[in-house]
């Protein structure tokens, strides 16, 4: 017997859609991707949409933006800066592209309403991202761990023979970078070379006056809510209403987006196709 | 000791399996990947150990052993059914021995016989169904460290609490304690995924050493001074050893990598799609698929369709391995001469693999374990094997450098088990986490022994939940539909376990069905969930 065809059990069709869709409660989570991109999931209870209905009036929350209130924290937790991204509420989760790594963010789902007021309604957990390159610091503490492991003999600028740490380090990042980038394995279609975007800001950097702009795309639409709908060959789930909306990173160059609809009886088909050219340009 | 060598190098396999044991059907298709493992891997390892053991040749080798691996080694059943399954490659061989006389396939049918029944008597007479035996008898003589591993292979940095990074490794050392009789000194978090802290839970269970991506040691804070080529320790005091790219990719790497050589095994090509559907069907799963049955008798041959692929040659094949196997020592000896003049101190190289590489993808990859190991102990002079252990007690001085988050998955973090394929299983794996928090923190003190029983399998299914092997396959595409519903299952299971203990009333028939399904740490301490042991182990 192959778990293809799991005998009587009831449970042998699980499948993602076999989980429910919420907990009822309102809540928030942040996790880390990578240097440069964080997931968040929430969840808006009624009660709390009630209540934000009867704080702000019916046609407020309607009218009001939806948006992800990103801040970036200090080393100190106080907040450094904040961008805000516009989200669909019915999506429940985004990927949250940000231009620095090694710091640490919270995010927190919120609403602005017509009148530019910036209400918060759920905060996520704080998450620190890492970096991306060889560290800046370069002072050097040395431990001495024993065979009783419990004592600790802590011993600072010891000098060893041979090359700085700045040499060493840089060759060997250096040629750790040249290895992955012959070697790393083709990647799907999404976020590519996070590593070479990194790369560039740092040179614009260092000539004091600098410029760094990038592009996303979001892909929405909406279908008949029991279809199953496919972007490329990935199955997407359908918000509750049949909407849908993705956010995805946009390399140069060609991008091909294949979006197709099947019917809940699988009986009728239909497509749409997207493409998209991005041609990046820098000027001096 | 030999003190002429210029450096050390560390030879680390990675053994991991998700826990597959199916009780409730008579044959299950994804307990092959246990089965097959034993045949191409654990067993071929453990017959090279006995063989240079035997002949004097001295080796150092690392293996992690990962706690469901262990379990599924133990395991009554499973030690049963690959018992049966063993016998029928034996038998399959010994029909195919006869039935390829006079064609080219004869002198591989001939290796087959012998392999399977060579595998049968390490397994029955040397090691009397239990493998581990096999693994603790090299340890004992100090030729193998073996490191655990997170419980299930729990991703951690896409944990966010506590309480569960210290339940996986809670549960992983007294797992370790009940099977090899000691605790662990390293381990091998679950996909090298290193979460900036987490080495402090590391420290409290007497772990002195794990693993990290070239990146998670190269980009700490300070800059590295030996880079990877020395380990450092953490700000708790363990020490991180970095993975050293060059040897993982002569090894890896598809274009270049020994694997890829023309007259080594072909993968694809297997008996089970090849020979007559009547005389290969006693040997296929119930349901009469064709699929592999592990005996293939062509090589690489070249980038030509399946159908073209030439037989293969077990004796050409040893000459490569063995070939192979002196370039990849000639390449270290070159890098550690280079690097001992650079660095100046000894360095150490440290070259990790998924252990199911050699063997089960690469078929000849313990052979080149064999002769890598009789070329560095007869043919040279600058490179000394070592274990993490021995280098520390050599070196007990090391920077100390908080290393990056990081993992060895595609691009570095934690892109694989966190894209739009995986995604949605966090909200759920997140809220069964916390429920299981809330019920160690409530029941902490309980003595009724049905709940007990109930706290027991809670744990279980959610620690089973967040293997990394669910969302990986998700991320690959392979089995995604079984990943997916044994993620899905074990989820629903803790949940109908969780509402029971709400409601207060206990279906003890359900309870005791799911401890006969999934009976994975017999002994597990449930209570590691709660809040108060966590922040005992957190500093």
């Amino acid at each position: 017997m192959s778990s293809g065809k799991l005998g009587n059990d009831n449970e042998r069709d699980a499948n993602s859609n076999s989980l429910p869709d919420g907990y009822g409660n309102t809540e928030a989570v942040l996790l880390p991707r990578d240097p440069f991109w964080m997931f968040t999931y929430w969840e808006i209870s009624y009660n709390t949409v009630d209540r934000l209905i009867k704080e702000i009036g019916i046609d407020n929350f309607q009218k009001s933006r939806k948006v992800i209130r990103v801040y970036k924290l200090t080393d100190n937790g106080n907040i450094e800066d904040f961008f805000d991204v516009p989200i669909v509420l019915e999506a429940k989760n985004w990927y949250i592209n940000v231009n620095e790594c090694g710091k640490t963010y919270e995010c927190e789902v919120g609403l602005i309403t017509p009148d530019g007021r910036y209400i918060g309604i759920v905060k996520t957990n704080k998450v620190m991202l890492p970096k991306s390159s060889v560290s800046d610091v370069v002072d050097e503490k040395w431990m001495s761990v024993n065979q009783e492991f419990e004592k600790l003999l802590e011993i600072s600028g010891v000098e060893y023979i041979g090359k700085g740490s700045l040499d060493i380090a840089k060759s060997l990042a250096q040629r750790w970078e040249m290895l992955r980038a012959v070697f790393s394995r083709v990647t799907s279609f999404g976020v590519s070379s996070l590593s070479s975007q990194a790369i560039q800001k740092e040179e614009f950097k260092e000539k004091g006056f600098w410029l760094v702009a990038d592009c996303e795309l979001v892909v929405y639409g909406a279908t008949v809510n029991d279809a199953k709908l496919y972007i490329g060959d990935r199955l997407i789930k359908l918000n509750p209403d049949g909407t849908f909306a993705l956010r995805y990173a946009l390399p140069d160059g060609d991008t091909n987006i294949p979006i197709k609809a099947i019917s809940g009886d699988g009986s009728m088909e239909k497509g749409v196709s997207i493409k998209v050219i991005r041609e990046t340009k820098k000027y001096e | 000791m030999n003190n002429k060598e210029l450096g050390y190098l560390c030879l680390v396999l990675h053994a991991h399996l998700p826990f597959v044991r199916h009780p409730e059907y008579p044959d299950f298709l994804e307990e092959d990947w246990f089965f097959e493992a034993m045949c191409e891997t654990y067993i071929p390892l453990l017959d090279i150990y006995e063989r240079l053991t035997k002949e004097g040749i001295d080796f150092r080798i690392t293996m992690s052993l990962t706690p469901p691996l262990c379990n599924m080694m133990t395991d009554p059943l499973l030690q049963e059914r690959f018992k049966n399954y063993l016998y029928k490659r034996i038998e399959l061989s010994e029909k195919e021995v006869i039935r390829t006389k006079n064609t080219p396939f004869y002198k591989a049918a001939l290796m087959y016989e012998q392999r399977f029944k060579r595998i049968r008597e390490l397994y029955e007479d040397f090691y009397n169904g239990n493998v581990l035996n096999g693994f603790k008898k090299f340890q004992d003589m100090g030729k193998l460290e073996i490191i655990t591993c997170c419980a299930t292979h729990g991703f951690l940095p896409l944990q966010i609490r506590k309480e569960a990074v210290n339940a996986q490794l809670k549960i992983a050392t007294d797992d370790y304690f009940q099977k090899f009789g000691k605790m662990p000194r390293g381990i091998w978090l679950a996909e090298c995924a290193y979460n900036p802290g987490d080495d402090y839970f590391l420290k409290s269970y007497g772990i002195r050493f794990f693993f990290l991506e070239t990146h998670g040691i190269l980009y700490g804070t300070p800059r590295p001074r030996y880079g990877v080529y020395a380990p450092v320790y953490c700000p708790s005091s363990v020490a991180a050893f970095g993975r050293d790219m060059e040897s993982a990719h002569q090894v890896w790497s598809a274009e270049m990598g020994y694997p890829g050589d023309y007259r080594y095994r072909e993968f694809y090509r297997d008996v089970g799609y090849d020979l007559d559907y009547e005389y290969i069907k006693p040997y296929l799963h119930s349901d009469g698929v064709r699929r592999n049955v592990g005996i293939k008798y062509h090589r690489i041959t070249g980038r030509v369709p399946l159908s073209e692929k030439q037989p293969y040659d077990p004796d050409d094949a040893r000459e490569i391995a063995a070939i192979h196997a002196g370039n990849f020592m000639f390449n270290r000896e070159r890098q550690i001469e280079y690097l001992y003049g650079f660095l100046g101190r000894k360095p150490i190289v440290v070259s990790m693999y998924d252990a199911e590489l050699f063997g089960h993808w690469w078929f000849e990859g313990p052979m080149f374990l064999e002769y890598l190991f009789r070329k560095i102990y007869y043919d040279q002079k600058t490179i000394r094997l070592i274990t993490p252990m021995e280098y520390l007690s050599i070196y007990p001085d090391n920077q100390v450098v908080q290393p990056i988050m990081s993992s060895w998955g595609d691009k570095g973090y934690n892109e694989v088990w966190l894209n739009g394929s995986n995604d949605w299983i966090y909200r759920h794996l997140h809220k069964a986490t916390e429920r299981m928090i809330d019920l160690a923190n409530r029941f902490y003190n309980n003595t009724n022994p049905l709940y007990e029983r109930v706290l027991k399998q809670c744990a279980r299914e959610v620690v089973l939940a967040q293997s990394s092997d669910w969302p990986f396959l998700m991320t690959v595409g392979t089995a995604k539909t079984y990943s997916t519903r044994r993620f899905v299952w074990h989820i629903q299971r803790f949940t109908r376990l969780w509402e029971m203990i709400n409601a207060g009333n206990i279906d003890e028939g359900y309870l005791s069905d799911l401890e006969w399904r999934d009976n994975i740490f017999p002994n597990i301490d449930w209570r590691s969930f709660s809040t108060i042991d966590t922040e005992k182990k957190a500093k």
